[in-house]
Parts: C-alpha cells; sequence; structure tokens
C-alpha cells in the first residue's frame, strides 16, 4: 500500500467520530466536525490537483479559508470532465459512475479499499436509525440488479452492503440489466418475493428508484394482483425516473406504494444520494410519521444556497443543495449539486433538478 | 388596474372561459368586421395606426405609463427594458412604413382597397385585388409582444377581425395595445378579441379553430404540428417555429473608437428584451487576428453588461430560472480554472444578471438567455458557420460588425448557408416591419387574390 499515511489518520479519525456520533443519540458534534473538515480541506487540497487549480482559481486556499462554510463547493458537472481523486492512476480498484443514458460521459468517483469501507461504514451508520430504527435485520427486496452486473453503480453497491450487513435470510435483488444495460425489473421475481413475504408474514424492505417502483407498481395493477405486506414491511425509494416509467408526483407515487403494497406511508422512507456522494440524507425515520425533510448524517452538512448570490438562504426559501461530506475522503468534500431545495431548519426539502442543468441521477444506468 | 371590460382578458382571473363563450366572440367579431371594418380603406387603418403608434411613444400616454408602471409585475421585464423594447416596436410603425410595407409585400399600397396594377401587369391589361380573411387567429407563444404587436397590424390592415390568443399571464402588453386602438377608434377594437389560456385546450381552442378563416401561431415545432393537426382543411396556418440567431465581429471592425461602439451595440443585442427573443443572440463569433482579440471582446462586453445592468437592469428570475444559470455558470468555472487558456468567464457578482464565457472552441452552443452570451473566437465566418453547423436551418437573424466593403460578401455567404435576416449589430431585436419573418412574406398566406384579365 503506497497511500499517503495522513488520508488513513483521517479515515480512523472519522470512524471514529461516526461511531461516537451514531452510538449515543448526541447532538452533532460542531467541534469535531469543524476540526475534521478542515482537516480533510487541506489534505485534499495539497493531493488533488485539479481540486487545487479550483480553488486557487477561486482564490480560496487552506490558508484563507477559515470555516467549513467557505470551503470551495466543486459543482457536480465537474466529476465528467476532470478526474476529482487524490488516488493515482493504478490505485483506484472501484469506479462508480452517474447515471443516465443520454451522458457520453458519466461522473466518476473513484475510490481504493480504504475508501470504499468508510463509504460502507458511513452508509449503515444512518441507514439503520432511519430505515431499520427497530430491528436489526429484515428481509430485503431490492429492485435494482445486483452489484456483479453494475459495479459502477454507488446505489447498488449501497443496496449491496445494506443486504449483507442488515437484510435477512431470503433478501434478493430482483433487478436485471436489459440488453441496453439499462435497468429493468423482473416483475416476477418481485411478485414472488412479495407473495412469499406476505404468506409468511414476515415484514419486508422493499428498496428501489422511483422508475422501478412505477414498473411494479404498474406489473401489480396488470396482474390484478393486491399485496398486504405483514405489519412492519417498509419502503426505501430513491432518485428519479429518466424517462424510464410515467412520471409521478411524489404524493402519488407514495399513495399507489402504500395501496398497492399495503405498506403504511410513515414507513415509506425517502433517500437522497448520488454517485459523487458518501453519505446519504434520508426525510424520515421509519415508523415516525409527520413532516418529510431530509437530513445528512452528523459527518455530513447540507446548505441550500441562493442560486443568486451562492450564500446560504432564509429558512423557507428555495435555493441549490451543497453538501460537505466527511465521508468523500478521496475525491472532494464540497459538493455544489444542481438540485434544488427548500430550506427547512437544518434540513431541506427536494424540488428537483434545476432547469437547463444536464439530467443526472442514480435512477437509469448508461450503458 | 382599472381598464374596462372590452376583451376577454379584462375579466377576472376567475372568471372561467367556455366554449359558448368563444364561439360567441367570434361571431360578435364578424359582425363588427362587416360593419366597421370590411369597407375601410388602406390610408385610413394606416393614419388611425401611425396616430396610436406616436401617442405609444409620448411619455405621458396613458396606456403607455400603465405599460410602465405594472409591466414588470406583469411581464416580468423591467421598466427600462419594456419602454426601449415598446419605443423600438413603435417607432417603426409609421404611415411611411406602412406604405412601403404594402409596396414590397402586395405589389401597390392600394391593393386592398382596389383593382391596381404594377407597370408589367397594366401593359397586359391585367389588374389584381388581394383581400384578408374575415376572422384571423393568432396562438401567440413568445415571452415577447412585439411578434403579437405586429400580427394585430398587419391583419387590421387585411381588414380581418381578430382573436389572438395569448398564453396564460402572457396577455398583458397585447391587452393594452388593443385598449389604445379601441380609445382611438372604438369601432375598430370593437373588431378585436384578446383571451389568454393555457395553450392546447381543446375545449376553448376547438370552436376557436371551427370559426377561424386563418390561423398564425408561434412556438416550437411540437406545438405548431398540434395546432395544425387540429384545424380543419380549410383553415389557413402559418406557423412561425423557434429559432436561435448570432453576431459576427470581422477583425477590421474593431479599432479604435469603433471597438467601443461595436461592444455597446453588442451589448444592446442581449439586453434588448433580456435576450429572450428567437432574434437575440446566442453566441456572439469575434474574429481572431485583429487588434482586439476575441477574449478582450468579451472582457469588455461584460464591462458593458455590468454598466448596462445598473441603468437598466434585467428582469427578477424564479429559483429554477436562476438556478439554470447558476448550474451553467459552475460548469465554466470549472473548465476556467482547469484550461484558462481555452475558457474564461465573467459573471455579475452577487447576481445571475449578466453572464460571459468566452470559449476559444467555436462550436455553436445554445445560451440559457436572461443576458447569457459566449464568445467565441473564429478565423473567419466559414470558421463560425462550421461550429454552428448543428442550427443551420435554425437560424433567424444574424448580426454583423464589418466594414462596408466587406459586409456584402459577410451576407451572401450567411443567405447562402440559409441565414434569413442579416443586420447590424445592435438592430438583432429590431428588425424594421417590413422584415421578413423566417424569411416568409409578411402577409405569407393570409390574402388571397382576385385577378382580372381585363
Amino acid at each position: 500500500m503506497t497511500d499517503d499515511p495522513t488520508f488513513s489518520d483521517f479515515a480512523a479519525a472519522l470512524r471514529g467520530f461516526i461511531r461516537d456520533s451514531t452510538r449515543h443519540e448526541l447532538p452533532p458534534r460542531e467541534k469535531s466536525f469543524d476540526g475534521l473538515v478542515l482537516e480533510l480541506f487541506r489534505l485534499q487540497f495539497a493531493h488533488n490537483t485539479a481540486y487545487q487549480n479550483f480553488c486557487r482559481h477561486r482564490g480560496q486556499t487552506p490558508g484563507a479559508v477559515k470555516s467549513w462554510r467557505d470551503i470551495p463547493a466543486m459543482p457536480n458537472i465537474a466529476f465528467k470532465e476532470l478526474e476529482l481523486t487524490s488516488l493515482p492512476p493504478g490505485e483506484r480498484p472501484t469506479v462508480f459512475h452517474s447515471s443516465g443514458t443520454t451522458e457520453q460521459r458519466p461522473s466518476r468517483h473513484f475510490h481504493n479499499a480504504e475508501s470504499l469501507a468508510l463509504y460502507e461504514a458511513a452508509l449503515l451508520a444512518w441507514f439503520q436509525p432511519h430505515v431499520l430504527p427497530d430491528a436489526a435485520q429484515m428481509e430485503m427486496l431490492v429492485l435494482t440488479p445486483p452489484p456483479e452486473p453494475a459495479p459502477n453503480s454507488s446505489l447498488v453497491h449501497m443496496f449491496g452492503a445494506v443486504r449483507k450487513m442488515l437484510g435477512a435470510p431470503g433478501s434478493c435483488f430482483a433487478g436485471r440489466l436489459a440488453p441496453d444495460k439499462s435497468w429493468e425489473l423482473d416483475f416476477q421475481q418481485a411478485k414472488q418475493s412479495l407473495n412469499s413475504a406476505q404468506r409468511a408474514a414476515r415484514p419486508l424492505l422493499v428498496l428501489g428508484t422511483a422508475f422501478l417502483f412505477v414498473h411494479l407498481l404498474d406489473g401489480l395493477s396488470a396482474a390484478g394482483a393486491a399485496i398486504r405486506l405483514p405489519p412492519g414491511s417498509r419502503v426505501l425509494e430513491t432518485g428519479g425516473y429518466k424517462g424510464r416509467a410515467r412520471e409521478l408526483p411524489k404524493e402519488e407515487l407514495h399513495r399507489l406504494i402504500s395501496e398497492k403494497l399495503g405498506v403504511p406511508r410513515a414507513n415509506i422512507v425517502c433517500e437522497y444520494g448520488m454517485s459523487e456522494l458518501g453519505s446519504q440524507a434520508y426525510d424520515t425515520v421509519a415508523g415516525r410519521g409527520g413532516a418529510r425533510r431530509f437530513q445528512f448524517p452528523p459527518w455530513a452538512r447540507a446548505l441550500v444556497v441562493s442560486p443568486e448570490t451562492g450564500r446560504e438562504v432564509a429558512d423557507g426559501e428555495t435555493g441549490l443543495v451543497r453538501v460537505f461530506d466527511l465521508a468523500n475522503i478521496r475525491s472532494v468534500l464540497a459538493i455544489q449539486t444542481e438540485d434544488l431545495a427548500v430550506r427547512r431548519g437544518d434540513g431541506f426539502e427536494l424540488l428537483g433538478r434545476a432547469a437547463q442543468a444536464e439530467l443526472r441521477g442514480c435512477s437509469l444506468m448508461a450503458a | 388596474m382599472n381598464l374596462p371590460n372590452y376583451f376577454l382578458a379584462d375579466l377576472p382571473d376567475d372568471a372561467p372561459l367556455n366554449a359558448a363563450m368563444i364561439t360567441e366572440a367570434c361571431q360578435t367579431l364578424r359582425r363588427n368586421r362587416a360593419q366597421y371594418l370590411a369597407g375601410r380603406s388602406t390610408p385610413g387603418l394606416i393614419r388611425m395606426l401611425h396616430s396610436t403608434a406616436e401617442n405609444w411613444l409620448a411619455e405621458d400616454y396613458p396606456f403607455r405609463q400603465l405599460a410602465l408602471k405594472d409591466g414588470p409585475a406583469q411581464t416580468g421585464f423591467s421598466a427600462q427594458t419594456l419602454a426601449h423594447g415598446l419605443d423600438d416596436f413603435f417607432k417603426q410603425l409609421t404611415a411611411e412604413n406602412l406604405d412601403a410595407l404594402l409596396v414590397q409585400e402586395l405589389g401597390h399600397a392600394q391593393r386592398l382597397d382596389e383593382f391596381t396594377a404594377n407597370s408589367g401587369a397594366a401593359r397586359d391589361h391585367r389588374a389584381a385585388l388581394a383581400r384578408g380573411p374575415e376572422l384571423l387567429v393568432h396562438i401567440a407563444g413568445g415571452s415577447l409582444p412585439n411578434p403579437t404587436l405586429t400580427s394585430i397590424v398587419l391583419g387590421l390592415l387585411t381588414r380581418s377581425a381578430q382573436f389572438v390568443k395569448c398564453p396564460r399571464g402572457g396577455a398583458f402588453l397585447p391587452r393594452l395595445f388593443a385598449h389604445s386602438l379601441y380609445d382611438s377608434e372604438p369601432k375598430l377594437g370593437a373588431c378585436l378579441e384578446i383571451a389568454a389560456w393555457p395553450g392546447g385546450s381543446e375545449a376553448l381552442e376547438a370552436p376557436l379553430f371551427a370559426e377561424a378563416d386563418c390561423v398564425t401561431a408561434t412556438g416550437t415545432d411540437e406545438t405548431l404540428a398540434k395546432i395544425q393537426s387540429r384545424l380543419p382543411a380549410k383553415t389557413r396556418f402559418l406557423g412561425h417555429g423557434h429559432k436561435v440567431s448570432f453576431g459576427f465581429v470581422s477583425k477590421e471592425a474593431l479599432h479604435g473608437y469603433n471597438t467601443k461602439k461595436i461592444i455597446s451595440r453588442a451589448a444592446s443585442d442581449v439586453v434588448a428584451w433580456d435576450q429572450l427573443g428567437c432574434l437575440s443572440p446566442h453566441v456572439f463569433y469575434v474574429q481572431a487576428g485583429g487588434t482586439v482579440a476575441p477574449e478582450q471582446f468579451a472582457e469588455q462586453l461584460a464591462a458593458e453588461l455590468a454598466h448596462r445592468e445598473a441603468t437598466g437592469p434585467r428582469r427578477q428570475l424564479s429559483a429554477e430560472a436562476a438556478a439554470g444559470i447558476a448550474a451553467r455558470r459552475a460548469l465554466y468555472e470549472v473548465r476556467a480554472a482547469h484550461s484558462p487558456d481555452s475558457t474564461r468567464h465573467w459573471c455579475s457578482p452577487d447576481s445571475t444578471a449578466w453572464t460571459v464565457v468566452f470559449e476559444s472552441d467555436p462550436l455553436f452552443q445554445v445560451s440559457c438567455l436572461n443576458r447569457f452570451i459566449y464568445v467565441k473566437g473564429v478565423r473567419d465566418l466559414t470558421d463560425a458557420l462550421n461550429g454552428a453547423d448543428a442550427v443551420q436551418g435554425k437560424t433567424s437573424t444574424v448580426g454583423i460588425a464589418a466594414p462596408e466593403h466587406l459586409a456584402r460578401e459577410l451576407a451572401r455567404e450567411l443567405a447562402r448557408w440559409g441565414v434569413t435576416r442579416v443586420c447590424p449589430l445592435g438592430e438583432m431585436q429590431n428588425p424594421p416591419l417590413a422584415w421578413r419573418h423566417d424569411g416568409r412574406p409578411s402577409f405569407g398566406d393570409m390574402v388571397t387574390w382576385t385577378d382580372w384579365e381585363q
């Protein structure tokens, strides 16, 4: 391993932070985050040339940046144009791509074993308290393809890790790659898994993208099938459509999921993530009900910034989501997304993608 | 706003329209036309249009004052942008220009009044008379008022009753113009109807299309195809699809004091109607090798746009539109940081008010508009046209800055390439009244001829 030891030191410190902040119900530890984020900024500035150029262009170097809010946020479109990583070319065993059949050049987020292990630790530590706060394990039906045929999808990797660590026996993937490499649902397999959970009265966790849920719901309607999943069953839904299904407003999608699968709406959790990020945000805790807003874990922060001024908007106002994510250890910690959201306290309500910006998202895989 | 209820668009927002109202409005228009408009003479109509236009140019004209006072809230455009755009339009609307338009398009200024002949036809003992459609329907699609106002003017000249359908929220200026005509001559105003609803509403458009003799429309190719497919075979259709425009600055034009003038003209083209029309430039191609490098042109243009913003601000944008600009700027910021020799960009501080992107790559880029302009360096016009390959056949106007002795050859090359309008830089969004929209005759198929072989 020729890894720069300082990144390893940081990884160890972050693991400690993740462990501490999820083991106890502590408020976000401002001090730890502030210290770690500036340390990671210094490391990335020193070892990631493309990012360094960007920071210098803005005149915001580690010497000049005093607060995490001032760390230059890399537009996520830059991940299509540049290799934004501190990993040398020979030491990038894993790469996650953004999705979308129309994209000739996908975003690329490179990982080595260490950064990937950190990615998994971070995702599990935030997934569990939101999706499975009351259960150590649950049987899972994942609507995406499994990791083997889709090695470049961060979402599939995440679902693979979740299934491995938190999936009860019987968990399965019901997605597959179509001949054009896009994702499609093996409806029969999904239906079988739903039926068997219903018969055995075992709660089921169904995970997938919005468009795969639409395919599932359309399939159930066409088959005249009525599924009533056992109590405790839940749904994790993420991502958009990319023209792969008729698009439904979120409300309508949740109403249909609730109606066709028998999962109460309070048990539907939405996830917000992207290939450029190591952490994810969830909009509720399964079973909790009430108002929804996306929140990142204590090791990541989101700001909603005005597209006019680039400064944080007031509560209730609309702007673009900017994420500072310590789990992005080997790429760039600060990401400027093209997603529009309404700021709700320290969380946000997602509105959609900015007009005219390139389409991107996790719901459709490029060839 | 306290305007009398003359038009459907004057009804309160919550008053729903229905098919019976549309049919009744069309029948009233036809009756009024027969009674008040069909028998009017061209010179009389021209006098009325000319004097209404002169009114609009007067600071104290109530409709102008209303347009500038309520316009920013109603249309989004700043008062300065509106004043400039309306002045450009109404300055063109003179008796002389209207006469010239008729001669150009119909061969004779009295063609719509009586049988007339040009010299060739007179020798052959032939004469001809042109008539307009009885009921002319305009489906206005764009965000700019000028094309709609022009349509109304042409329709009056052809003695047509007119029903102007605006997009929802887009009726403000056409409505004020209609009120001003009503004010000039109530009987002519009674031959006009203005209404607004979201395009594609079958319930309202089916009765409208059933009544129409001729339909004009602006919008996307898809919108035009949809409208056309719903028209009865007897109804004439004149569609204008979306187009793009760009500018070309020759190296000879950039010298000394002239450079400043040309930069100012380029800025005028960007700020006119906040760049939202089909005639507004997406890109300025600047020829390299002169005393002012394309990159310097971009930098000076940015300074001029900053100056213009201070005197006539751009309209306020929705968060979505601003985010579109922010995302596009972000892309160029990344490129500028990575390869500063081939990409640079200049942005208004703390706002999305204006953006200039310089790229050495001549590939045409569609701008996100609202004063977001590309400047690209090229070897010559051929280089620019190669870069604009993707918009060949989709290009309306090219604004050029070049010395007289070169301009003719540039215009010829542009015409061969398929451009339908070449104009001086600075005039892109200000076509003359007699211009041929998309290269088509102004009256197009609106008029029907009767030939008389004496």
